[in-house]
């Protein structure tokens, strides 16, 4: 996605680039990092060009402002668009990689990208995620051919950065709105609102799309703490797996518990017309597929 | 058309007790010898094997063979309503789907009838091996219960090793390890607290000690256990039940996890 298929001439001059994020706080939708780059020598006519921190802009203001740069050939832009599902499997995988980390290193693969493309990048603005020092200094480490600037409210200060926030943002909204629910359940709406987990059409999305078992829509990011407490009536699941730990058969000692098959037990069905349905008593998605459980493949 | 006539009614209250944890439903087989019970647990890794012979009883009659399937939870519910003293008679008609159990008192002036729906059960038969047993230990039941017992305190598995020197029970945790040494001790005043080791060869290996403390709660039944183990076979864990018969529980051994490949061949 973006700009980048024609490479222009003035990207083998000097350039400088923004990166900004949209929907970092939202419980739902995806977060979208967003960039934007041009030549060093365009920078005075980019700050002409209205670009302002895209919170403070209106909805059409930012849509025309992106259709604008689309078609202005003396910038660039790109996109990374991260799905919820991998915002919530990264927070709560077992090694859990926190929000900062991921965004930083959505960040630092737009870097990439725009490097690959033959942009010669010098100078990078990014709004801060963490500690400014800290990340300026990772960046550093890794590109050390640019110049970083990592500052708070990089996206009201320099145009460049306002640009990327108005390409994030607007990717953002276009996903969000054009969203197609993967869950087929009945009653399913899009009226979630803003996502921000204290805006009231979020909070009455949110309830009137919880389920006792599958939790949320996977647009929702199940990783938010918001979740939690709608979540607190759910029913208990009991996974098989986890069973297996109880039974000690993947013992912490590094011992694996033999079934009695395994150690001469020779055993024989009482009924025959049973063998073949060996899903039975399982759930009807393994019955009717005659999934059976087995230890030995 | 099946009566069994049980004096002591308390030892089937107490087979129940022992086996309940272990299974949920199982299969009562009664024949013109006894009335068995073979289960294994739900993730097939120990089976318990009861017999109760007909000579035990004080009258017997079983026309035909027949399964009966009970949930041994309900089963000890009923059971439970009979009093320590009672006399318990287990009554089915052929072809009925229920089971009776009629309680009377010691002096006959109460007499409680409990029925009891019977189940279905698919249930797997299991071939015991027939194995020489390269060690076998007996001990008093209540000894290896609070071995158990207190093992299971400090780690999840215990390895039982039987040497010439004795059987060694440990286990290993946390908090740290724990070693029970019992030697071989026949100069006692009662012969069921002797501790007599037969081994033909040194043998070690281990369990997992839920399943021992599940085996445990059989102690009532009998004052001595023998527990008798071999290389890659299950260990059974015997207590046998006076005049009557016995029940056996098998536990599968845990192994290294690096012997996965390894599979021993069903000896039979």
């Amino acid at each position: 996605m973006g700009s980048e298929l024609v490479i222009p001439k003035w990207a083998s001059n000097p350039c400088i680039m923004g990166i900004d994020e949209a929907g970092r706080g939202p419980v739902l939708g995806p977060m979208v990092y967003g960039c934007l780059y041009c030549a060093r020598s365009y920078q005075n006519t980019l700050s002409t060009l209205e670009f302002a921190d895209s919170k403070t802009l209106k909805e059409q203001k930012r849509e025309e402002l992106f259709e604008d740069l689309k078609v202005n050939e003396s910038i660039g832009w790109a996109v990374d668009v991260i799905d919820p599902r991998e915002l919530s499997a990264k927070m709560l995988n077992k090694n859990k990689i926190n929000l900062n980390e991921i965004s930083h290193d959505s960040a630092i693969g737009l870097i990439t990208r725009v490097l690959n493309l033959g942009v010669l990048l010098t100078e990078v603005y990014l709004d801060t995620v963490g500690d400014p020092e800290k990340y300026r200094v990772k960046l550093s480490e890794r590109f050390s051919s640019i110049k970083f600037v990592v500052s708070k409210k990089a996206d009201s200060i320099y145009p460049v950065v306002s640009g990327a926030s108005i390409v994030a943002k607007v990717t953002r909204d276009r996903a969000l709105r054009e969203w197609e629910l993967e869950e087929t359940a009945e009653n399913m709406q899009r009226n979630f609102g803003s996502g921000y987990p204290g805006d009231p059409q979020t909070k009455s999305w949110l309830e009137n799309h919880k389920h006792s078992v599958f939790g949320f829509p996977t647009l929702v990011r199940f990783s938010w703490g918001t979740c939690n407490s709608y979540l607190k009536e759910g029913v208990e699941v009991l996974w098989e797996s986890d069973k297996m730990d109880e039974d000690g058969t993947c013992s912490s000692h590094g011992k694996r518990q033999l079934k009695l098959s395994n150690v001469g037990f020779t055993s024989s069905k009482r009924r025959s017309e049973e063998i073949e349905s060996s899903g039975k008593g399982r759930c009807k998605f393994f019955e009717a597929r005659k999934l059976e459980q087995v230890t030995h493949f | 058309m099946l009566e069994l006539r049980l004096v002591q009614g308390s030892l089937l209250k107490k087979v129940l007790e022992s086996i309940k944890d272990l299974v949920n439903d199982a299969n009562f087989d009664c024949s013109a010898t006894g009335f068995s019970l073979q289960a294994m647990d739900s993730s097939h890794v120990a089976l318990v094997a009861l017999l109760l012979r007909s000579e035990g009883f004080e009258h017997y009659r079983c026309d035909r063979n027949i399964s009966m399937g009970m949930n041994l939870g309900n089963m000890s519910k009923m059971l439970k309503c009979a009093g320590n003293d009672d006399i318990v008679t287990i009554k089915a008609d052929d072809g009925s789907d229920t089971v009776t159990f009629m309680f009377e008192s010691p002096t006959q002036d109460k007499i409680a009838d409990f029925e009891m729906k019977l189940m279905d059960i698919d249930s797997e038969h299991l071939g015991i091996p027939e194995a020489e047993y390269q060690a076998i230990v007996r001990m008093p039941s209540a000894e290896f219960a609070r071995i158990c017992r207190d093992l299971a305190s400090i780690g999840d598995t215990v390895v039982i090793s039987v040497t010439k020197e004795g059987v060694k029970f440990s286990t290993r945790g946390d908090i740290g390890t724990a070693n029970i040494v019992l030697r071989q001790n026949t100069t006692v005043d009662k012969p069921e607290e002797a501790t007599i080791i037969e081994m033909t060869e040194p043998v070690s290996l281990t369990f997992a000690l839920r399943y021992m403390n599940s085996f445990t709660k059989a102690t009532p039944l009998s004052s001595t256990v023998t527990i008798s183990l071999s290389t890659e076979l299950p260990v059974v864990v015997e207590y046998k039940i006076a005049e009557m018969g016995y029940i056996r529980f098998y536990l599968a051994p845990k192994i290294e996890e690096d012997e996965d490949e390894h599979e021993t061949k069903p000896q039979v």
